[in-house]
């Protein structure tokens, strides 16, 4: 065999290994991926986190004029039981001008709960009790005149301050920006449950 | 070791009778369920184990969801045929409805959980002890079985497969014929596999694109090698 | 001045680059053999990724370990994927470093002057040893409880300090929770940076002197004229590539297996893996997991507790000092017929002790197992008269290499 032969069948072929380069980054990167994926898909909420999601809350032991706070992703969740007097102090409250959004126009909870009750029944309220603020929990006062002489009844933040109405609604002067959020819920009149499902998307909490 | 003896003991007696060694010195033969593991059987064994095993056993690592995305089963299926009463939701463990209390007061033990039994066992093993279970009036229960002497649990299977005494005189006929019975016995085995790994669906959905991906690189890898390889002499 | 120049001013990465790929030469007549040490670095790097995403879910206590665990076969998303990697990848590592071991023996690779590249090579698998054992005691399965029970116990045999050492592992009287702890610490943590650091200094100690090669011969004492072995190859692109397409086809046995056999009849992952940990119920018969088990069948050949455990020490010990045993001019076992037989014997010998680890403890088998391990033990006693006195064929000057 002749040195020339010998060198043509050993000189590199250069346009075919580019070709073959680039196959190999190209599969080679689809077969990271194939790795990637899994892994980082690993780290998702887990099934059992998933199954934790809902919570269900019993109505039947919150009383007219009464509340409870269930713990729901870690977060916590207020019903309130409005009695009709409750339910007339959020008209009060809009006639004296004194909420920074009235009519829920932020959207801090879902479209169904865009109503002054801020509920899907008007005598439940059922919200997330963390003020909008820096994230502390309100206390829930009721009682007319309890926090300030004008005081109709509502949720009063202890940390800065922030006021809201019985529909958890911000009252003007408060350092919160906007209503307390409401998550997504169904709720059973009959069968007296509420079931959490999920955050509503577009709100936020502080 | 205490089953070694006990089966050693067994087969010594039986060796007289038959000299047929079909014991070995370790346990009797175990019998081998034959059966195609299909999501078909899977379900099925699923609607046995719901009926008849849930009462007392759990298999606390699955989920009823599980059923529906892994085996397609429809989720008003899962809550008609396998869910219990106990108000768990679709999201739970699958967890029997008998109290842990109870289950000592009644059994002296509580019943095993299930999930990893196949893994654990063998799927032969739980298939010979499922229809090895035999009339013993010496035992509280009144049941024995000769693949696990003096368990606690009574035959459970007996108004389907009928009742045998110790050497297998048939005592009373079953609703169901020998040939349907072995069948249920073994879908709840491959029920009972699956539950062991549920991942096999996606495994072996997934396995041929994964592995298909893995052969390209590996030709074309190859072909690279060889192009860069014909330099050295 | 462009980036590259500004970068390549500042960073030791373009320097190290040649120095250990570009211009590392390596000889070019590697066979299959080779490619287990490139392979065992994407194991561990694997490994590391699997470790990582299930250490994410694990919980280390005896009431959270076993639950916390098989919460990741169901309900973390491809958990299964993640742990069966991580199970399979074990034995798999160790099918490695058998090849890689018995590789390095049947062509000299521990022979000078890369005795320290062996030492920190075998030092790295007996690490791995111990990330193993750690490892299959944190699912606190009832393997793991009696698993970690045994081995512990073997330190008892210390002499002075035996139980205070013990007490110190478990950190308590028995296997508990406390010693999941510090196992997961040993675990993701100690042992493993350990594993990383002697698996860069075996590199680095490898590319000082050079690899060896199945000829067993130098290529540096034939250089050309340019300086470089005129049967050394540069290992980029060469090797590289050789490497890659390995790691396709090693993958494709990995994900085979995974998605396919992932216990792999139940040597890679036992049954009772698959029970809770009993303190009241001891197992059948604790075999430990297959790659340890040659050993495991040593120490129990021995009707004396003391000297199983010596036997079983010196077993594991023994091929440190491998480089001095053996005494012949020649390297490769590829010119040294009766070396070569012998080794083949060891390795079918280890084989045979690995299936023997996996049985009861009937007396039947105690008869192969002393055998077995009477012909470990004279491997390395004879090595060094075998190797004295046997003849050898002459290995060629130049490294034997067909091209493609």
């Amino acid at each position: 065999m002749s040195d020339e032969r010998q060198d043509s069948k050993h000189a590199p072929n250069v346009t075919r290994r580019r070709f073959l380069t680039a196959l190999v980054t190209v599969s080679g990167a689809a077969v990271a991926g194939t790795i990637a994926v899994p892994m980082v898909k690993s780290l998702d909420p887990t099934a059992a986190a998933a199954a934790l999601a809902t919570t269900t809350i019993d109505l039947n032991p919150i009383e007219p004029g009464m509340q409870m706070v269930a713990l729901w992703q870690e977060k916590p969740v207020i019903v309130v039981n409005r009695t009709p007097e409750m339910l007339a102090t959020l008209d009060e409250s809009e006639q004296k001008g004194i909420l920074k959004d009235p009519n829920c126009n932020v959207p801090q909870q879902p479209p169904y709960c865009k109503n002054k009750y801020r509920s899907r029944v008007p005598e439940w309220y059922v919200g997330i009790k963390i003020c909008n603020h820096l994230c502390c929990i309100p206390h829930y006062r009721p009682k007319k005149a309890s926090v300030a002489p004008w005081w109709l009844g509502g949720f009063h933040c202890p940390c800065h301050g922030s006021m809201y109405d019985l529909s958890a609604r911000v009252i003007k002067g408060s350092p919160a920006p906007h209503n307390m959020a409401v998550p997504e819920y169904d709720i059973d009149v009959a069968k007296k449950t509420v079931v959490v499902t999920k955050m509503y998307p577009l709100a936020h909490l502080c | 070791m205490k089953r070694y003896v006990v089966w050693a003991g067994m087969a010594l007696g039986l060796l007289a009778g038959s000299a047929s060694g079909a014991f070995a010195d370790n346990g009797p033969q175990l019998l081998t369920p034959h059966y195609t593991y299909n999501a078909k059987t899977i379900i099925s064994g699923a609607r046995l184990f719901a009926t008849n095993c849930m009462a007392c056993h759990s298999i606390k690592f699955m989920r009823y969801e599980f059923l529906t995305h892994d085996l397609g089963m429809s989720k008003s299926d899962v809550h008609k045929y396998v869910m219990l009463p106990t108000g768990s939701t679709f999201k739970d463990n699958m967890i029997s409805a008998m109290p842990t209390g109870m289950a000592h007061k009644w059994f002296g033990l509580p019943p095993p959980d299930l999930s990893q039994m196949v893994r654990y066992k063998s799927q032969d093993w739980i298939y010979t002890y499922l229809l090895s279970f035999y009339r013993d009036p010496k035992r509280p229960s009144g049941w024995n079985n000769h693949v696990f002497p003096n368990v606690a649990m009574p035959d459970v299977l007996a108004p389907y497969g009928g009742i045998v005494n110790e050497h297998g005189k048939l005592l009373r006929a079953g609703d169901e014929s020998p040939q349907k019975f072995k069948e249920q016995v073994t879908d709840i085995v491959a029920f009972l596999r699956f539950v062991s790994d549920p991942s096999v669906v996606q495994r072996h959905d997934k396995g041929p694109w994964v592995l298909g991906l893995l052969a390209f690189f590996t030709i074309v890898a190859y072909f690279l090698k060889k192009e860069y390889w014909k330099e050295v002499k | 001045m462009s980036f590259k120049e500004w970068f390549v001013k500042r960073s030791p990465l373009p320097e190290m680059w040649r120095e250990h790929m570009a211009e590392y030469y390596a000889p070019k007549n590697f066979n299959i053999f080779y490619y287990a040490g490139s392979l065992l670095l994407l194991m561990v790097v694997l490994q590391f990724l699997s470790g990582f995403l299930v250490l994410a879910h694990y919980i280390p206590t005896a009431e959270g370990a076993y639950d916390s665990v098989y919460g990741i076969m169901y309900d973390v998303h491809y958990g299964w994927l993640m742990q069966y990697m991580h199970v399979d990848g074990v034995s798999l590592i160790f099918v490695l470093l058998y090849v890689h071991m018995a590789r390095g023996m049947l062509y000299g690779s521990y022979r000078s002057p890369r005795e320290l590249v062996w030492i920190i090579g075998y030092t790295t698998y007996l690490a791995f040893m111990a990330e193993a054992f750690f490892g299959y005691v944190l699912p606190y399965s009832n393997l793991s409880y009696w698993a970690g029970t045994v081995i512990t116990s073997l330190l008892k045999s210390i002499p002075f300090i035996g139980g205070w050492v013990t007490t110190l592992v478990r950190g308590g009287p028995g296997m508990s929770g406390d010693t999941l702890g510090r196992f997961m610490a040993l675990h993701v943590t100690l042992v493993f940076l350990v594993i990383v650091g002697l698996i860069v200094f075996h590199i680095l100690y490898l590319h000082k002197v050079g690899s060896n090669n199945p000829d067993g011969i130098e290529i540096k004492a034939n250089k050309g004229p340019d300086g470089h072995p005129v049967d050394g190859i540069p290992f980029h692109p060469y090797y590289s590539v050789k490497d890659l397409f390995g790691f396709g086809v090693w993958l494709i046995i990995f994900g085979a297996i995974i998605f396919y056999a992932p216990t792999f009849h139940h040597i890679f992952l036992e049954r009772t893996m698959s029970t809770p940990a009993n303190p009241l119920k001891s197992l059948p018969d604790v075999t430990p997991p297959w790659y340890l088990s040659p050993f495991y069948a040593m120490l129990r050949s021995i009707p004396n507790k003391n000297a199983g455990i010596i036997l079983m020490v010196f077993a594991v010990l023994i091929p440190f000092v491998l480089p001095w045993l053996d005494r012949n001019p020649v390297k490769s076992t590829r010119y040294r017929p009766i070396t070569r037989i012998m080794l083949l014997i060891f390795f079918i010998n280890f084989f045979v002790l690995a299936y023997l680890g996996e049985q009861p403890p009937l007396p039947k088998y105690f008869f192969m197992e002393r055998l077995g391990a009477f012909i470990y033990v004279a491997f390395f006693i004879l090595l060094p008269f075998v190797s004295k006195f046997e003849p050898t064929r002459t290995p060629p000057a130049r490294v034997r290499f067909h091209a493609h």
